[in-house]
This record gives C-alpha cells, structure tokens and sequence, in this order.
C-alpha cells in the first residue's frame, strides 16, 4: 500500500536522482570543474582590467563586474540544467530515462539544485576576486543579495529547460544553444549597459527578460536607477510565467520527440 | 481472465520530423504476449524490431493502434506502466559514471533508495570487481551486463531486451544468456527479445515473432515457424566435378558450384532416392550430408520470400 510518506520518499528520489548524476559528472569529469572556474575567472580579470583602462569610477566597476557575475553563474547553472538532456544525447542514453518514470520537472528541479551549488561557489568566488583585484565592493544586504541570487538561479532554470526544448525539437542540431544561449540574451538584458540604451523594439525585449530586472535590482544599490520602479515585482513575475509555460511547452515537447521517433535518433 | 503482459493491436508508427516524407516503420502490428513467457522479435535490419519494443515500453508514441501492459492502457496510463517494465537497448549508458554511480541513478529515478537493491544486481551480474570502474573503461560484455543490472533495477514484470548479446564473444554472449534465464527463473519476468541470432532465439523463446517491412509474417513456436519452410530437412550432395547448369531429378533443389542441397520431409527416406536418380545420370558424388532445417533457413526464407 502507498503511503504518503512513501510518496513523499519517491518524489525527494526522483528529484535528487538528477542532482546526484551532475554531481557525479563534476566530480568525475575535469571539464566540469574547469567550465565552472575557467570562463568566469578569464572573463572577470579581462573585464576588470578594461575597467582600469578607461578609469571607470568605482560604481562604473562594481555596474559591469555585477554584469560578469551574472553571465558566469547564469551560465553554469543552466548548462547544469541543460544537462539533464545533454549528458543523455551524448551518451545515447536518453530512452532509458525517457523509459523511467520520473516526470520531466524532477529532472529539471534536480539537476538545477546542483547548479544552484555550482553557481552559489562561482558566485562567492567571483565577489571576493572582484573586491581583491578590482575594488569591488558588495554592498547588497543579505536578503537583497539573496533575492538578486534567486533571482539569477531561477533565470537560468528558465534557460536550461528552454536548451532542453530545443534539444527534444531540434535534436542534436541544438545542442550549440547550451553554450551560446547565455550570452545572446544577455545582450539584450544590458550585462555591461543599462537597457534603456538599447534600440526599440530590443529595449522592449530586454524588459520582457528576468535577467534585466534582478541586475538592474542589483545595480540600484551603487546609485544606478532602474528602468521600471521595483524591478524585482516585473522579474518575479515574468519568472513565474515563462517557467509554467516552459515546463508545459517542455511535455508537449517530449511527447512530439516521442511521437516523430526523434528520442531514438537521439539514442544512437 | 488471465492479464496478458503485452497486447498489440494494430500498431502503426509513422516517422515524421518537419518537412521530410515520413517513414512507415510499423504497418499494423499486432501481438498477444502472456505472462512470463520469453518471446523472441526476429527480422532483418531495417524491419522494425527496435520501434516495435520502443513503442511497447512507451519509448515511442505509435501513430495509431493501441497497446495494453500488464491490462493498463500504455498511452494513457504510461507512467503505471513504466514502473512495472524496462528495456535495454545496445550497450551505451552514460559516460563519466562508474558502475555503481550509475546505478544508484536509475535507481533513484525509480524512487528506489534502498542501497541493497544495487548490491544484489552488482552480485547478480558479477560485477563486484568493477563497481569503481567508469562506464567508458568497461569492456563491451561487462557494459552489456551493467545494462542488464540497470533494466532490472525496478524488478520489472516485463523486461524489452533489444539485441542483447550483439556484438559480443560467444562466451560472454553465453555467459548473458545463462543470466537472462536465471533471473527469468528467479523472477518469472515476461521477456521481450529481439536478436539476430537465431541460436539464440530457439534456445531462448516460448514463441517468436519475424517481422519485415513493418509487418509481423509469422509467429509460432520455432518447431511451428520451421513448418513455414519448403520442408523439415535437407539433403546435400557434394559433386567430384564441378559446373553443372541443372539436375536431372524431380526434387525441389538449390544449386551451387560443388554442391546442391534438396529440400525434402524426410532426409533419411529421400536421401538414396536421390542418390541413385543423380548416379543414373551419369553424375559422380563425393558427399552426402542430411541436415535438419534450423531457424535460420526458416528467417532466411521469411526475409527473402514475398
């Protein structure tokens, strides 16, 4: 007989069963660790070193580090994400978690805990490389600078399960989003530049991206002012509906990929 | 009434993707599969064996029939039937695990945290030397073995096994074959298989099916399959002297450059006749050999006829 703590024992399985496979692969594999510290890192001292070319003042710093911040930890938690059809498509395994009973959300939730730890590493380890070698100080209070994390975390689920949609679509043509998705929306979301510079109808794209909101949340504590009063209201809610209707378009994905035959292509 | 562990009826699966022109796998498919028996797909490449176990393990969403598991409705109720089937399907499982990581993943994802669950299939599978082994490093018979642990994880009452000793040594191909029926003995799965080996296939299945071009030809038992053949058994004649165009005889035969082989019902009864009708014509034989028909003649014909 089921119980409902048997239930709840199965679902908390089936969520970690995706976190511990990342973890694995991390602790496993090199290039994880390397994806994780590499690219930040490079992208950090590059961008901080400009910033002392061109004798930015100390907010000017602190308003594009924020921007290499938030690209670095949006993109290894969703590349995380993005994992959960990634690792399979590589490995021509994806029927056997398609044969699984798991439902696709667990995977995704799972999966994305780990990147929450990954990206939480990468984030501390940015903030104290910042303020040693470039002066950067980190004057969020703390439920701001963990609403701006949450923020970023749950941006990146949003693009991971947009990469997993495009994988059970487009198949393995798709997989070049996992590695440049990131920084095309970015673009859009003023990583080094207020939104409000960018041209119509992009500026009015940008603002329809969380991302924008929680880095112009972040900014407006060194002096810079949001382009929409409360930025965090917009961003919330714009997370909340684009994950519904990812994970729905996410289903409905998976069941096409079922029926069109593309997840045994996939399985090698 | 008794649940089948499978039932098929008129399975269609259409492959589309965008633009291109679809691609008919399976042309209504229909099949009835009891309760722990071992039934075997046979069929040439290209005939649809894999989408017919993917579309019965869910894998695949057929474009019109409908299947039932275990009495449950596959397509309705697909998540009831995936916790009471599995599959495997080549060896390939994912890299940057070592066997025991690996399967503490797929057996969380079945919910299963019970540690022992994995000790007792690594024992099963005679993987205990190659727990810390990553999958890549694993030799193709142990990655075969690691793949059958993982499809019985869940202890399913219906395991798909999609070619499972392809590509292997014989002796490993043996060894996996001892362990299908162990554990079928121990557990009475129903077990779907798919092969090309046809050894393999008599020694294994209750009944088997062979499918072509998306349709299933024929199923029975193998003696019933062997029944589908020009006859139970074959005489071959060896010739001293090579490059005759035909035979002066009235039994069905094929002919080589030094041999012919007759396809009669009785080898020991028609055997002398046919000896003595090819010396009467002046022909000189080296050799008489009487063989039984196998599957193989019976897949050969099957595949070839029309």
């Amino acid at each position: 007989m089921k119980t409902s703590s048997s239930s709840f024992r199965r679902v908390i399985s089936e969520t970690i069963a995706f976190t511990y496979r990342n973890y694995v692969v991390t602790k496993n594999e090199f290039y994880a660790i390397f994806e994780m510290l590499f690219w930040p890192l490079v992208t950090l001292i590059s961008v901080g070193l400009l910033g002392e070319f061109l004798y930015l003042s100390k907010n000017e710093v602190a308003f594009i580090i924020i921007g290499v911040i938030a690209l670095s930890v949006v993109h290894i938690v969703q590349i995380d994400v993005t994992y959960v059809m990634l690792l399979d498509m590589w490995s021509m395994s994806l029927k056997y978690i398609i044969v699984s009973p798991i439902p696709f959300y667990r995977m995704v939730v799972g999966a994305w805990l780990f990147g929450a730890v990954r990206g939480t590493v990468s984030l501390t380890l940015l903030i104290l490389l910042s303020s040693a070698f470039f002066n950067f100080s980190f004057e969020l209070p703390l439920s701001a600078a963990i609403i701006f994390t949450i923020g970023l975390f749950a941006s990146a689920i949003l693009i991971g399960i947009f990469n997993c949609v495009l994988i059970l679509i487009f198949g393995r043509r798709a997989e070049i989003f996992a590695w440049t998705l990131t920084a095309i929306i970015l673009i859009f979301c003023g990583i080094y530049y207020p939104v409000t510079i960018l041209p119509e109808p992009f500026r009015t794209f940008g603002l329809l991206i969380p991302i924008t909101h929680f880095l112009e949340y972040f900014r407006s504590f060194y002096g810079f002012s949001p382009t929409l009063e409360n930025p965090l209201v917009p961003g919330i809610v714009e997370t909340v509906i684009y994950l519904l209707l990812l994970l729905i378009v996410a289903e409905l994905s998976m069941r096409r990929a079922r029926k069109t035959g593309l997840v045994l292509k996939l399985s090698g | 009434m008794r649940v089948k562990a499978v039932e098929c009826r008129d399975v269609w699966m259409v492959y589309r993707n965008f633009m291109e022109r679809g691609v008919t796998a399976l042309k209504g498919v229909s099949l009835d599969i009891e309760n722990g028996e071992i039934f075997g797909i046979l069929g040439p490449n290209g005939a649809g064996k894999t989408t017919l176990i993917s579309v019965l393990s869910t894998i695949l969403i057929p474009t019109k029939g409908e299947v039932r598991i275990l009495g449950i409705d596959a397509f309705k109720n697909t998540k009831k039937v995936r916790e009471r089937v599995n599959i495997t399907s080549g060896v390939r499982l994912p890299w940057g695990m070592k066997v025991y990581e690996c399967l503490r993943f797929y057996a969380l994802c079945y919910g299963i945290t019970d540690r022992n669950v994995i000790e007792k299939l690594i024992a099963d599978f005679e993987l205990e030397d190659y727990r810390n082994t990553r999958f890549d490093d694993l030799s193709a018979g142990n990655k075969q073995k690691l793949n059958l642990a993982r499809a019985f994880l869940n202890n399913p009452e219906v395991v798909f096994l999609d070619e499972p000793t392809a590509n292997l040594d014989p002796d490993i191909a043996r060894k996996i074959r001892e362990m299908i029926l162990q554990i079928i003995k121990e557990k009475h799965t129903t077990i779907i298989l798919t092969t090309h080996n046809m050894r393999e296939a008599e020694m294994l299945c209750d009944r088997i099916a062979f499918i072509r071009d998306g349709k299933i030809i024929a199923e029975g038992t193998s003696e019933e399959l062997k029944r589908f053949t020009k006859a139970n058994e074959r005489v071959i004649v060896g010739f001293k002297k090579p490059a005759l165009s035909s035979l002066p005889t009235t039994y069905p035969y094929e002919l080589d450059e030094n041999s012919a082989i007759f396809y009669v019902d009785d080898a020991e009864r028609f055997a002398p006749k046919i000896v003595l009708e090819l010396s009467k014509a002046g022909i000189e034989i080296e050799y008489v050999k009487m063989e039984e028909i196998t599957l193989e003649d019976v897949f050969i014909e099957l595949s070839e006829s029309n």
